[in-house]
């Protein structure tokens, strides 16, 4: 009962101050008189979402679908490099400064160079993207996990006199994993707001992104809003479904997050 | 005694940050000879380099100078063939790892299977008294218990040389009693060399037959005593030599440094 009435005190508050927002919304638009180009009332937008409904499902699934394989990409590549990155000092020093480099540079920007090179047609252009931007805060935290093992820990394995095989998955790998969940976590959202961002460039007319454009094109601000809510739920879709895979893949952190 | 000497350190030196500012002299020539079968006990006051001494040892850390012998092998050689078993000054238990998992873990590093395994690392639960804690995960015990955990991890592979650093310095009287008992009965049983360093006057004696006092700045060994109480009781704590022993390791530590007074060390 007590359970239950937490999880709803926790869920309560941004439920409810997500319904003042709308309302605040309708009302200032009306009051304020702002055309609807401008910015348009929320029953507006949602008037939109019902009639573009099947479009809508089309092009999330098209953005999804780059999102997710430019995430499993970059993420893979990620951890791989990580792996050599952990294994050689000098791969370390080597990456490490360019990954910080590379993570102040917008990479979505990129977009435009990557259609040039795979061509404005392909969807590999797009997921490259992806793949890029997750990349970075995947490897940083990926290697930090991997590195930063607590010194007992190290002392612990060196008296067993366990080859660094062993170390690495007794010790690095496990240490690494909630360093790991939180670079995906953070790599989720980036996903889908990269994956959105770069239609904006042109190529294929199948995502969200693109059609943000093509109705703000039209002067269509209402329909566009739609295809940005869309995105949004994208976006908390992957964030969600990667603070899922943290619940299930750390049995030891969840038990202690229940015993609080 | 015949064989060779379980540790043999001559004029070990180990000087941290050598040339820096910050340069600390934590062992000066120490000379420690302990034979196999004996339990001998390190004490002093905080910073005197007991635990470096320790890690020496165990080929944890390069001594600055002198040369160590394990078991007759050079210590890198010693810790390849798994000779010693260590219990640090922290439990170093993995929170990723149940209780039970984290005592079987260097029997996994040798390649024990799983029934030898789970049936050694069952009985290793009963010996610390925590026969129910298998398989929750370490931050669900007690420091004290975890501190347990860790021991009975470094007893679980049998090395025939233990090298521990205050193992029992976060258990309550009565469990640390029991403690002692059980590591002076398993000692005696199968012939175990212990290194052991402790805060704890009375323990170091109960324990030993040996007691190696040592002084701080520069870390060194200033006064060895030795101790013959004969086989180790409940009545050995009640005995007269016993509480004669007590008083003399107390004087050293007092004589040895006037200026570094028995700080840090417990008088129970
Ligand atoms: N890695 C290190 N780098 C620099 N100095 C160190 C290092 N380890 C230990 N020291 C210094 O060496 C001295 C001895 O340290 P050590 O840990 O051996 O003391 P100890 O006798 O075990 O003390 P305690 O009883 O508090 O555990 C201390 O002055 C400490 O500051
Ligand atoms: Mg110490």
């Amino acid at each position: 009962m007590s359970r239950l009435r937490a999880r709803v005190a926790a869920v309560a508050p941004p439920i409810i101050w997500g319904a003042l927002f709308l309302v605040a919304w309708e009302r200032f638009v009306v009051w304020r008189n702002i055309k609807p180009f401008v910015l348009p009332q929320p029953s507006r937008i949602w008037d939109q979402w019902k009639i573009n409904k099947t479009g809508i499902l089309a092009t999330a699934k098209a953005t999804g679908a780059n999102a997710l394989w430019g995430l499993v990409i970059g993420a893979l590549l990620a951890v791989a490099l990580a792996l050599v990155a952990q294994r050689f000092r000098v791969m370390r020093e080597l990456i490490a400064p360019l990954s910080a480099a590379a993570n102040t540079m917008p990479i979505v920007a990129l977009g435009p160079i990557f259609y040039n090179i795979f061509g404005t047609t392909s969807l590999t252009a797009r997921r490259m993207v992806v793949a890029l931007v997750v990349f970075f805060p995947v490897f940083v935290n990926m290697l930090k996990g991997l590195t930063q093992v607590d010194p007992v820990h190290e002392e612990l394995m060196a008296s067993y006199a366990a080859s660094p095989l062993q170390i690495l998955r007794q010790v690095r790998l496990p240490n690494a994993l909630p360093f790991l969940l939180t670079g995906l976590r953070i790599g989720a959202s980036l996903a889908v707001i990269a994956a959105v961002v770069v239609e904006y460039f042109g190529g294929l007319q199948n995502g969200l992104g693109s059609r943000v454009t093509s109705a703000m094109k039209q002067s269509a601000t209402a329909k566009a809003w739609a295809y940005i809510a869309a995105a949004c739920i994208l976006g908390l879709l992957f964030y969600l479904s990667a603070l899922i895979i943290e619940w299930i893949v750390m049995p030891w952190q969840r038990r202690r997050s229940q015993a609080r | 005694m015949s064989g060779p000497a379980a540790v043999e350190c001559r004029g070990v030196c180990k000087i941290f940050n050598q040339g820096k500012p910050n340069q600390v002299d934590a062992l000066i020539d120490v000379d420690l000879t302990v034979e196999a079968g004996e339990f001998v006990s390190l004490i002093g006051p905080s910073g005197c380099g007991k635990s470096t001494l320790l890690r020496v040892v165990a080929d944890l850390l390069p001594p600055s100078g002198g040369s160590i012998a394990v078991n007759g092998k050079t210590a890198r050689q010693a810790r390849l063939d798994f000779d010693y078993g260590m219990a640090f000054q922290q439990a170093g238990l993995f929170e990723w790892r149940k209780v039970i998992k984290n005592i079987e873990l260097p029997m996994e590093l040798r390649g024990w299977d799983r029934s030898k395994r789970s049936a050694r690392s069952r009985e290793m639960l009963e010996l610390v008294k925590l026969p129910e804690f298998g398989d929750n995960y370490p931050w669900e015990l007690s420091g004290g218990m975890q501190q347990r955990i860790a021991i009975a991890r470094a007893l679980a592979v049998d090395p025939p040389l233990l090298l521990m650093d205050e193992p029992f310095g976060a258990l309550d009287e009565m469990t640390r009693e029991h403690m002692q008992a059980e590591l002076t009965r398993i000692c005696a049983s199968t012939h175990k060399t212990v290194v052991f360093v402790t805060h704890s006057i009375p323990e170091a004696v109960y324990l030993s037959n040996r007691v190696v006092v040592m002084s701080p700045r520069p870390g060194r060994i200033t006064t060895v005593i030795n101790v013959d109480l004969g086989e180790r009781s409940e009545d050995t704590r009640e005995d007269g030599e016993f509480f004669k022993k007590i008083t003399e390791v107390r004087e050293a530590l007092r004589g040895g440094e006037l200026g570094a007074t028995a700080r840090g060390i417990e008088d129970r």
